[in-house]
């Protein structure tokens, strides 16, 4: 589903990541863990298209997408969410969801005018579905700045479903919450994996990606340090040294 | 209706279009210092279409609307790439370049023993098509309001619509519009299209109100106070901006005892809203508030709903 080939980038000095491989398979939801400044958020920036990669290919889909737009990406059918919440804090929930509904499909010339003005009463139906996905339906009319912290990151998910995506990227989505909360998003996770959406999860919180993802892959100083399934990741001494090499993060 | 009043009436009419289109970018996240462009070219381009070419007013309006959005259209697609200030900066310059174009131009035509035509800094007069046809202010008046009403009834729609929040989201956080699958570029491109079309009405109703229209009417004072407008009164509604001018023209122009210190008010008044209202008094948090207080009072809020036990 998605290919990273090689993938470098470099800031000035800094190889944020470098000449990495790996790829997520169709329908798994696939961790890429790794201590902080490993790269991962360099690496959802250029599956995104923030930036372009100062060398290798990504491949979604069969489709070359290295120096796409993030709005060609997103067309593509990559959503993703922001380590750093962000969300339009002067609009309500209800309305961060409705104006993220922008899928290749919802962009047809056809629909264009509909779209503009308000969209289909399918397209609102749908932005209710995700409130209830997101347990949010009783926050519809609130703006999203108002919102407590795990209520902000339970919504960025919802805003990443709402582009009707093939696949999403998760950037520490349980970073902040509790033990309860962390909970609920493993179970949403695995019902998104149950829709058939492949994900890729950046984390930190280690209980719940070991438990919830197919495969892992560990980033050190921006390379593959090891891959494979959670119990794999869980005996592997390179890993073991990098995190104990930064203190435990 | 007294004179002095019908003129007020008028005037604020004119100015609002042009404090919307500098509120429309405003809401896309862009500071343009040059709206009084399309507003000059608005009043020039419909002022040879009636005077020179002996079309109607009505006319004119769709032909100039069409031209200034071309214009613009043209000066989204240059400045695509230059961001905050520097694209302040371009707009700016671009006015400037043409405020001197229309004063190093002479194009005059002799008709029925009289030159019509600009004519440099001497600009351009004998915009007479309200004139001609008996229009009296009174009814100009009506004419600029009602189009304001038009104006600002679209504008209401487009606040409503998908189409305003994909402008505000641009103005909000462009990169995260932009992972949203928004085409910033495109509608930026069409922003500045659009808004050059709306500044350029208020061009063509204050060039048929005053009949004689001079290059330095469009200069940056303009495109500052077109842009102090939404600022002062706020950019979280349509309504914002059309308080701003009211405030300004209907205000310490009309009241007799500010008006020599006009422009000491008006510069106090920016000042002040910036430090403690930086979105204007009808910023987008109010209008929620205000939005909100105004729907419970009239429907019931919806039943809470249970939540799927797969995400609570
Ligand atoms: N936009 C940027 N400009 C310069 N350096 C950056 C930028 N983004 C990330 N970096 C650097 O790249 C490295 C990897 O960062 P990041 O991908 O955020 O790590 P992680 O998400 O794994 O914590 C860090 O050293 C960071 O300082
Ligand atoms: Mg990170």
């Amino acid at each position: 589903m998605l290919e990273i080939k090689t993938l470098s980038k470099h800031f000035g000095g800094v190889r944020a990541v470098d000449e990495l491989d790996f790829t997520v398979r169709q329908g798994e939801i696939f961790g890429l863990i790794g201590p902080n400044g490993s790269g991962k958020s360099t690496t959802v920036n250029l599956v995104t298209g923030i930036f372009p990669p100062t060398a290798g290919e990504i491949i979604f889909d069969g489709r070359d997408i290295t120096t796409a737009q993030p709005h060609v990406t997103l067309d593509a059918g990559i959503a993703r969410t922001f380590q750093n919440i962000r969300l339009f804090n002067n609009m309500t929930v209800w309305e961060n969801l409705w104006v993220a509904q922008n899928s290749a499909e919802d962009k047809k010339a056809t629909n264009l005018l509909s779209r503009w003005m308000g969209g289909s009463r399918k397209a609102k139906s749908q932005v209710e579905e995700y409130l209830e996905f997101s347990a949010l339906a009783d926050k519809r009319d609130e703006l999203a700045g108002n919102l407590a912290f795990g209520e902000q990151r339970r919504l960025e998910v919802a805003r990443a479903l709402a582009a009707k995506p093939k696949m999403v990227l998760l950037d520490e989505p349980a970073a902040g919450m509790n033990r309860e909360e962390v909970r609920a998003l493993d179970e949403r996770l695995r019902a998104l994996k149950a829709r058939g959406i492949t994900v890729l999860l950046v984390e930190h919180v280690m209980e719940l990606v070991m438990e919830v993802t197919d495969r892992i892959a560990v980033l050190n100083f921006g390379q593959k340090i090891a891959e494979g399934t959670p119990s794999e990741i869980q005996n592997n001494q390179a890993v073991k040294d990098a995190y104990l090499g930064t203190s435990g993060d | 209706m007294d004179e002095h009043l019908v003129s007020i009436l008028t005037n604020i009419g004119g100015f609002t279009f042009i404090a919307l289109s500098a509120y429309l970018l405003l809401l896309t996240g862009e500071i343009s210092f040059g709206q009084q462009a399309f507003f000059g070219i608005g009043a020039y381009f419909s002022g040879i279409v009636t005077a020179m070419w002996g079309l109607s007013m009505w006319a004119a309006i769709p032909l100039t609307m069409l031209a200034a959005a071309f214009s613009a259209g043209l000066v989204g697609i240059i400045t695509i790439r230059l961001r905050g200030l520097y694209f302040s900066i371009a707009t700016l310059a671009f006015a400037e370049m043409v405020r001197l174009a229309l004063v190093g131009t002479t194009w005059q035509v002799k008709i029925d023993g009289e030159m019509i035509g600009p004519n440099g800094s001497e600009g351009l007069g004998n915009i007479r098509w309200a004139l001609d046809n008996n229009i009296e202010a009174n009814d100009f008046m009506w004419i600029v309001l009602i189009t304001l009403a038009i104006v600002m009834g679209l504008f209401f729609l487009m606040e409503r619509s998908r189409l305003g929040s994909i402008f505000r989201t641009i103005g909000a956080d462009r990169l995260l519009a932009e992972t949203q699958g928004i085409n910033v570029t495109a509608y930026k491109v069409a922003a500045t299209a659009l808004a050059g079309a709306i500044a350029s009405l208020g061009g063509i109703f204050y060039a048929h109100a005053q009949t004689h229209v001079y290059p330095e009417n469009f200069d940056v004072m303009l495109g500052v106070h077109s842009l102090a407008y939404g600022l002062i009164g706020g950019l979280g509604t349509a309504l914002g901006p059309l308080l701003g001018v009211i405030l300004d023209i209907g205000f310490l122009e009309a009241v007799e005892w500010v008006q020599g210190y006009r422009m000491i008010a008006f510069g106090g008044l920016v000042a002040v809203l910036l430090i403690f209202m930086p979105r204007g008094i009808l910023d987008e948090r109010r209008v929620h508030r205000l939005r909100m207080a105004f729907r419970t009072r009239k429907t019931e809020p919806p039943p809470a709903k249970t939540h799927d036990p797969a995400a609570s």
